[in-house]
């Protein structure tokens, strides 16, 4: 028990993260920069020929100051800068994703219902077609009604024209045949009161026929 | 001849640190640098020392007022804040994300400071009179290099143990026993002393790149100063340097910011790789 108590103990020395592994790095930063400088120090010190000219040449002073001065602008701008504006990008980047999606859903919403109401328009023109068709159907169904109605109207109205016609010609035909029946029996009476002569006879007769003609 | 009025040391003053402000001589001569005594010791403060005090105030300047303005969430207006933001988000997406991963956002704060103190280093030796780039002398580079070193063993450390990490650094083999007995410790004493290289490697390529680049503008110019002597060639002499010290200096502009990027995105791919081991 208690050896393997020992055993995590030192597993997780050796795999200490987080700022153990940063504070090691550190002084490893530290060491290998004290190394450098010690070595680039007396190495531009032997062969100083060129001066200020050797790229090469060590400053300590320099070394250090830019150390400080990069290190502290690194936490200085994570802090101040470059974390919120990372943080900043990201919540855009986010919000334009969220917004493409709501777009894309939104244009497949009307999609679908565009769809849908298409669908509907088609069934609704098929149903006004119908409905046109059967109210077609009737209007003629009506006309042919109203024709065949006016067309026996017009045949009875011919007919009892036709009536009429015969029963005035009739009159009219019995009319003719009393005046005609009056006419002779008044011709007669006129022939037998007056002293009949051939010539005077014709004349009677033409006269009788005038007046007939002019009746 | 020309090496009486080619001082080598002249030179070089014009390159690297010193304590004195070289200006023409029509203006006063500005006062040296003082040394200040702190707890007993005489600091001499130097030009590469004022520059980076000046550099770190004015990324403060320069980003705090971005975090402050970018903390509604709401895009940024106006092209100087937008012009930090396009810098900002194309180191976060494209150089340290890819090489991080996924825990890239622990890292990007410490990138993104990287990158800037280097850019503004390497662009101060472009501004006249102004001292030189600090990103000139080893005594800094190295620091840098040294600070990057510390994430990445620091956060190895952190991620696989204090003795995880190191015994990680070699690569799984399948080895037969006592072959693995043999080349493992070999390997690894070849891996540690990689590690170290690479960062050495680090140090070194920015100084040199920038040390380089300004030496060749000092010599460029001063061969005008050693065509003094005779009148048409001296005329002859100044334009071609004038020009070509202007060519040169937009090709600094360039190696300015491609060494700034070259750095952090070592640094990143470095700190990436002790995320992951093999």
């Amino acid at each position: 028990m208690k050896r393997n108590d020992f055993k995590k103990r030192v597993a997780s020395f050796f795999r200490i993260g987080g700022t153990g592994a940063y504070l090691v790095s550190l002084v490893a930063f530290l060491f290998l920069f004290a190394i450098t400088g010690t070595v680039m120090a007396s190495g531009s010190e032997g062969g100083g020929g060129a001066g200020g000219l050797n790229p090469l040449n060590w400053k300590t002073d320099l070394a250090v100051w830019t150390a400080v001065v990069f290190l502290v602008l690194v936490f200085v701008l994570s802090f101040f800068a470059f974390r919120p504006i990372a943080n900043a990008l990201d919540a855009r980047e986010q919000a334009m994703h969220d917004r493409v999606a709501a777009a894309e859903k939104a244009n497949a919403d009307a999609r679908a219902l565009l769809e849908q109401y298409q669908k509907k328009l088609e069934g609704s023109e098929k149903e006004v077609r119908e409905m046109l068709e059967a109210a077609k159907a009737d209007a003629e169904k009506a006309a042919n009604a109203i024709v065949e109605k006016a067309k026996d109207a017009a045949s009875n109205e011919h007919k009892r024209a036709l009536h009429e016609i015969e029963t005035a010609t009739e009159v009219a035909l019995q009319e003719l045949a009393s005046k005609s029946a009056d006419l002779a029996t008044s011709l007669a009476g006129k022939i037998l009161k007056e002293k009949i002569d051939p010539s005077r006879h014709s004349m009677l007769i033409n006269g009788a026929i005038q007046q007939f003609t002019k009746n | 001849m020309s090496s009486e009025l080619i001082n080598l040391e002249e030179l070089g003053g014009h390159v690297s640190d010193g304590t004195s402000y070289h200006l023409p001589h029509y203006f006063h001569h500005l006062p040296d640098l003082p040394v200040v005594n702190i707890f007993g010791y005489d600091l001499q403060i130097t030009k590469f020392m004022v520059i980076e005090v000046v550099v770190a105030l004015l990324m403060i300047f320069l980003f705090v007022p971005l975090a402050i303005k970018i903390r509604t969430g709401k895009p940024l207006k106006g092209r100087f804040f937008n012009l930090l933001e396009v810098f900002l988000l194309y180191l976060r997406d494209e150089v340290i994300r890819p090489s991080i991963g996924k825990n890239a956002g622990k890292f990007v704060p410490f990138l993104w400071t990287m990158f800037f103190f280097i850019l503004f280093c390497n662009l101060a030796g472009l501004i006249p009179w102004f001292g030189g780039s600090p990103t000139g002398s080893l005594s800094v580079t190295a620091v840098l290099a040294l600070s990057t070193f510390l994430v990445v063993i620091g956060s190895g450390m952190k991620k696989y143990g204090i003795i995880g990490f190191w015994i990680g650094q070699v690569p799984k083999m399948d080895l037969p026993g006592p072959m693995g007995i043999i080349l493992k410790p070999m390997l690894f004493v070849i891996e540690v002393i990689g590690l170290f290289i690479k960062h050495t490697v680090l140090a070194v390529r920015l100084l040199a790149n920038m040390f380089a680049g300004h030496l060749v503008l000092a010599v460029f110019l001063a061969f005008i100063a050693g065509a003094a002597q005779i009148l048409i060639i001296w005329i002859g002499v100044t334009f071609a340097s004038v020009f070509m010290s202007v060519a040169l200096s937009c090709l600094e502009l360039f190696v300015a910011f491609l060494q700034a990027y070259i750095f952090t995105f070592l640094s990143a791919l470095f700190i990436g790789m002790a995320q992951h081991q093999h």
